[in-house]
């Protein structure tokens, strides 16, 4: 530790850490679940842990773009899919494995994203997700329609497993902690974006974006940055189903598959990590634990997610608890020891 | 000499109608300006002229020797101009701090390279430590620390307009561009303000107020300028201006 870590930044504001709670869930992810799940040795349980944590990851990247900047994002399942597809046809036409797949799906649905942003930037409110809407549609009837390249409606097989640096992972235990890693580690650094003074840039866009330029925050270029980096995100997420369930197809990534990311996002708590993270698992665990009452599951799916948006319209966690959560239990903020209260609550960001 | 803020036969029309013409004003380094003109005479026209919130047609504007019309508002405002608004814009759903943090990170912008990996080394650490200084010093100067965990939206109006000249402070600016701070606020309160804007301008800041409360702009202004249908029609001391006979027209109207 040098002199300034110890510092206070200004009178009132000093360092605080916090780590129990974040050793508690990397327990719970590396050590616990993993234990479970080879105690049961199912591997449909494997599936669904897998799946979770995929839908985790692209909930939290549509919780950057639409949470925090606010943008509304109605295409993210395409480039999800630009991710997935980028995976499969590497691994099937140059013999690529996961090691190399994995940042270049990220980087392929980034440029993607960057090239369509070029000109949808300057659109505002309705008419950006209508535009995110065309272009979730026109990714998805490329990956239909182009038979030759993406083999159409037929779907990709992706012949390899997970693989790092050549070293094999894809024991059914192996597939689940590259994914559990990819997840946490992507995760973290959308943490990073979103509770930081980046990440408060962001916010002013979601809150007043005139107001924020006037603020000096460069607003269009902001803005791009966090549907690219968004979509870098998603592109991760695709490279691992690929690799996890081996084969596929446009089907996974239509609109339908948007709008259920952007529900977890919504029951979760727009502008709230944790709340993505929670309403993710919420809407795949849900109807995989309703399996039982059979057609009826779907019924209270909706219900579930009518009843949460009606009784909580902020989110089973919304953006305020959120971000005192994150700034009491993480270490993320600044212990301010200042007139505005003397227990030590985070403030600002470290 | 220069002078700090240089507008020089500035206008902008809307459809048919002149907003502002042909407008030639200074504001001098440390000077405390008003800008004062009947509703409609174009003053907060001329404020989104200088911040780059609307585009000119016609004329330039220069700021510390650099012609700055044409820039973005956000470029104008990192050359040290910085603003506050007529009908009081704050970031509702964002921590009193939050709000603050958002001019600080303006001035000095982390990036998402140094939102990722500030952590990690030590420029990375300092940026996110100066931010947070340069927002705790803002609030500390208009007197919010005590709310700077609140919402925004939940503080009362008054508070709100301190919340957003200190939103305007963090960015440290040469130049503070304030758009009618006084309305809404009772006479205490008015009072109170006045005597902040005085002392923002002690400290060295040169500041330009658009006020509807005369005795507001009378009071603390060193020189004053009048705009009535987009055009200057006077510019100097209060004490000039009070007597001056195209003021007293424009203000109260003159029988045929």
């Amino acid at each position: 530790m040098n002199a300034f870590e110890n510092a206070a930044p200004a009178d009132g504001l000093t360092r605080r850490r916090g780590l129990l709670v974040p050793a508690l869930i990397l327990l719970l992810v590396f050590a616990a679940l993993p234990a479970l799940l080879a105690g049961f040795d199912k591997g449909y349980f494997y599936q669904i842990a897998n799946l979770a944590l995929i839908f985790v990851l692209l909930s939290a990247s549509m919780h950057l773009v639409t949470g925090v900047a606010g943008l509304l994002h109605l295409g993210h399942a395409a480039f999800y899919g630009v991710g997935a597809y980028t995976a499969a046809l590497l691994t099937s036409k140059l013999g690529l494995g996961f090691t190399v797949t994995l940042p270049l799906s990220g980087l392929v649905a980034a440029l993607v994203a960057f090239l369509v942003a070029l000109p949808t930037m300057r659109l505002v409110s309705i008419y950006f997700a209508v535009a995110t809407l065309a272009i979730g549609q026109m990714l998805y009837l490329v990956m239909l329609n182009w038979v030759d390249f993406t083999k159409g409606p037929n779907g990709v097989i992706v012949s390899k497993g997970f693989e790092l640096f050549g070293f094999s992972l894809s024991g059914r235990l192996g597939a689940y902690y590259t994914v559990a890693a990819v997840v946490t580690l992507s995760v973290i650094a959308i943490g990073r974006l979103s509770h930081s003074y980046y990440g408060n840039a962001l916010r002013s866009i979601r809150e007043d974006d005139q107001c924020a330029d006037a603020m000096g925050v460069s607003t269009v270029r902001l803005k791009m940055e966090a549907f690219t980096l968004s979509a870098f995100f998603a592109g991760i997420a695709g490279s691992l189903w690929a690799h996890m369930t081996g084969y596929i197809s446009p089907g996974d990534f239509k609109f339908s598959e948007s709008i259920l990311i952007l529900a977890m996002v919504v029951v979760g708590g727009l502008g709230s990590l944790p709340g993505a993270v929670i309403g993710a698992l919420l809407l795949i665990l849900l109807p995989e634990g309703l399996r039982a009452l059979g057609d009826f599951r779907n019924i209270m799916v909706g219900l579930v997610m009518f009843l949460s948006i009606l009784l909580l319209p902020k989110g089973l966690l919304g953006e305020v608890s959120a971000l005192r959560l994150v700034r009491r239990q993480l270490g993320a903020a600044w212990r301010n020891t200042g007139p505005a209260n003397g227990k030590g609550e985070g403030i600002g960001w470290r | 000499m220069t002078h700090l803020l240089e507008i020089r036969n500035v206008s902008r029309r809307f459809g048919g109608v002149q907003a502002v013409g042909d407008v030639t004003a200074h504001v001098n380094e440390g000077e405390l300006v008003g800008l004062i003109g009947p509703n409609g005479a174009g003053k907060t026209t001329l404020f989104n002229l200088i911040s780059g919130f609307t585009p000119l047609s016609g004329g330039t504007v220069a700021f510390a020797g650099r012609t700055i019309s044409g820039l973005k508002p956000n470029q104008v405002a990192r050359l040290g101009i910085s603003r506050t608004f007529q009908n009081l814009r704050v970031f509702p759903n964002m921590s009193v701090f939050d709000n603050v943090s958002v001019g600080a990170v303006g001035a000095l912008p982390q990036g998402a390279f140094g939102a990722l990996f500030g952590g990690l080394h030590r420029s990375g650490r300092d940026r996110s430590a100066e931010i947070s200084r340069r927002t705790w010093e803002a609030l500390e100067a208009v007197g919010l620390t005590h709310v700077a965990a609140e919402l925004a939206a939940n503080l009362p109006y008054g508070q709100r307009k301190y919340l957003e000249i200190a939103r305007a402070l963090a960015m440290r600016p040469r130049f503070l561009i304030l758009d009618e701070p006084a309305a809404g606020l009772n006479d205490t309160e008015t009072r109170d303000l006045a005597a902040f804007i005085k002392r923002l301008h002690g400290q060295g800041l040169t500041v330009m107020l658009v006020e509807h409360d005369m005795t507001l702009v009378m009071g603390i202004c060193q020189r004053i300028l009048v705009l009535a249908s987009g055009r200057k029609i006077a510019d100097g001391t209060p004490d000039a201006i009070r007597t001056d006979a195209a003021v007293l027209e424009a203000y109260l109207g003159v029988d045929e």
